[in-house]
């Protein structure tokens, strides 16, 4: 086991649109927000003064789904651009996004595509990851997918590929645990080969979310609790990596807040009652000063 | 064997999880044709894919292809939940079917995957069947339009009486961002609100109808006009100075030209349709 090198936030859920009104009645003792960095890619209105409200009282971290870091489109500067002022506004802890791409020829897929592994892609990814960084004036962090398919010509595993992009990239890795899990399924590996090959230093967060069991495979769904077997998985996850920080994703068939708050207390609770990772300097302040209780 | 670089294999698999009927058709359509995506399919799917018996590579596609197309039907459904109301689900789907094929979305954001939609449905078949669904539709992405557009300090009618009378004739109104003026051949705002209210659609009444929708702090409003605030409405948004919006409005015959534009000019400060703001 590990000290995450960076600050971990706690337990927090994904903000969406549905929880805003039990948020601003409640302000529930989560200890962060992750939200989706499109959805407040836009001029005014709503979206950006609830937004504005949940800085005020919680850390958040901008998770994007568009960057499309492996499309072989060269980098789009727009949304950059945008991400960028989204980051000056709200001050996020960090910025992820995910090891994929979503579009090609100028079109965008709205989904995460899996990437070849080769040297290619590891070379034209890298090298696009250290030009975000530049541009964004900060580290990011890169999430694996869940995938459906694999490419004959990868010449590595996934976890190789995104070890070697965060190493070679000087990025962090957002590990989503669940996504490893649906992929394991999908494409029959042994799970804990994936935890094992990571550098424990460049793991900045966890995702933990619900998927569907469809016979043949799984889907990565977000709309069903956190699957037991993928809780057995976060447990060795942070047994590796330490405390890090846990973000519950639920994007379909929401429940209410509570239920979603109780995963994140479930997170929680795994990590202060894993003996093993409870070291000095691991559960340290968040980075970013926000008292989110009234 | 010669493996695709990544370009090719993203550009072909970009044309199978986009292909409008599965992508087994879209693979037999290409081998009848001869068309071997630039030399990604030389060797078959199967070179470029991983597949086994249990999944083979079309089907491991075929997921792709599905959450392609539900996750923008799902989006466009929440834009146009009127349009959807109208047409019912198995229309809905179709004519989406077809949208994509025309519009496959190129923003970065879902929230601009609709943007053609409008335009689109009016040279779509639905449109003879429900010849208000482009109206409609419009309608729909005005408010989508207001509801996220850009913040703004409001004028207010001292800042406005503050100014020395000769300034007003080459006064710029500034109509806020948000502010979107439809000149509409249906009277659909009465369909769109019965889908609001949760009641069953009515059909829209083939009458001119001239609408504004706008947003005031969070709120969106709408409210049909008459047709010649709208043209002033446009004129100010074009930056005609206050001077030649009067003219307009003597043009139009109106019997007491002074007292309209002082009866709208009063109507736009108290509903938040002027901005503060420099003219650009």
């Amino acid at each position: 086991m590990s000290v995450p090198l960076r600050p971990s936030l706690g337990c927090g859920v994904g903000l969406r649109p549905r929880h805003y009104s039990y948020v601003f009645e409640q302000w529930p003792g989560v200890d962060w927000f992750e939200v989706i960095s499109e959805n407040f890619m836009v001029p005014g209105g709503r979206p950006l003064h609830n937004l504005t409200r949940i800085r005020e009282r919680y850390p958040i971290v901008l998770h994007g789904v568009s960057l499309s870091i492996g499309s072989s489109d060269p980098l789009n500067l727009d949304y950059l651009a945008e991400l960028r002022r989204l980051a000056e506004r709200f001050e996020p802890a960090w910025i992820s996004d995910h090891l994929c791409w979503t579009g090609t020829g100028g079109h965008n897929l709205h989904d995460l595509l899996p990437l070849p592994f080769t040297e290619e892609t590891l070379r034209h990814v890298v090298e696009r990851v250290q030009r975000v960084q530049d541009f964004l004036g900060r580290q990011i962090a890169m999430e694996n997918v869940s995938s459906y398919l694999t490419f004959r010509h990868s010449t590595m595993p996934e976890w190789e590929f995104l070890s070697a992009v965060a190493e070679a990239a000087d990025c962090g890795i957002l590990l989503d645990v669940n996504n490893i899990y649906v992929s394991a399924v999908n494409h029959r590996f042994d799970p804990l080969d994936y935890l094992a090959a990571l550098p424990p230093s460049r793991i900045w967060q966890f995702h933990l979310a619900g998927h569907s069991d469809h016979g043949d495979y799984l889907l990565d769904t977000h709309d069903h609790p956190v699957k037991d077997l993928v809780w057995d998985l976060y447990r060795e996850a942070i047994r590796r990596f330490g405390p890090v920080s846990t973000l519950i994703e639920w994007d379909d068939n929401i429940p209410e807040f509570p239920e979603l708050q109780a995963h994140a207390d479930r997170a929680r609770q795994l990590q202060e009652n894993l003996d093993d990772v409870s070291q000095p300097g691991a559960n340290a302040a968040p980075p970013v000063a926000a008292d989110h209780r009234p | 064997m010669t493996f695709p670089n990544l370009e090719q294999t993203q550009r072909l698999l970009w044309r199978l999880i986009t292909a409008p009927r599965g992508v087994a058709d879209a693979l037999r359509e290409m081998r009848r044709r001869g068309d071997d995506a630039d030399g990604a399919l030389r060797d078959g799917l199967e070179a470029v894919v991983d597949g086994d018996v249990v999944l083979p590579a079309e089907r491991r596609l075929d997921i792709y292809a599905n959450m392609y197309f539900f996750r923008l039907l799902d989006a466009l459904k929440e834009d146009y939940p009127a349009v959807g109301a109208v047409i019912g689900n198995d229309e809905f789907h179709n004519l989406i079917t077809d949208y994509l094929l025309q519009h496959p979305p190129t923003h970065y954001s879902l929230r601009y995957a609709g943007q053609h939609l409008a335009r689109f449905v009016r040279s779509h078949r639905l449109q003879q069947q429900v010849p208000f669904l482009g109206d409609l539709a419009a309608f729909e992405w005005a408010l989508l339009e207001a509801f996220d557009a850009e913040d703004e300090k409001l004028l207010s009618a001292p800042t406005l009486t503050a100014l020395p009378p000769g300034a007003w004739a080459e006064l710029r109104l500034q109509p806020v961002a948000s502010l979107q003026l439809l000149a509409l051949e249906w009277e659909v705002p009465l369909t769109w609100n019965d889908v609001h209210e949760g009641r069953p659609p009515r059909q829209a009444p083939p009458q001119p109808t001239w609408v504004r929708v706008w947003r005031r702090d969070l709120r969106v409003f709408h409210r049909s006009i008459a047709a010649d605030e709208l043209a002033l409405l446009r004129d100010a948004t074009a930056g005609e100075p206050f001077a030649k919006l009067c003219e307009k409005i003597a043009e139009n015959g109106d019997e007491d030209p002074v007292a309209r534009m002082g009866a709208l000019l009063h109507q736009w400060l108290a509903e938040g349709l002027l901005a503060d703001r420099e003219p650009t």
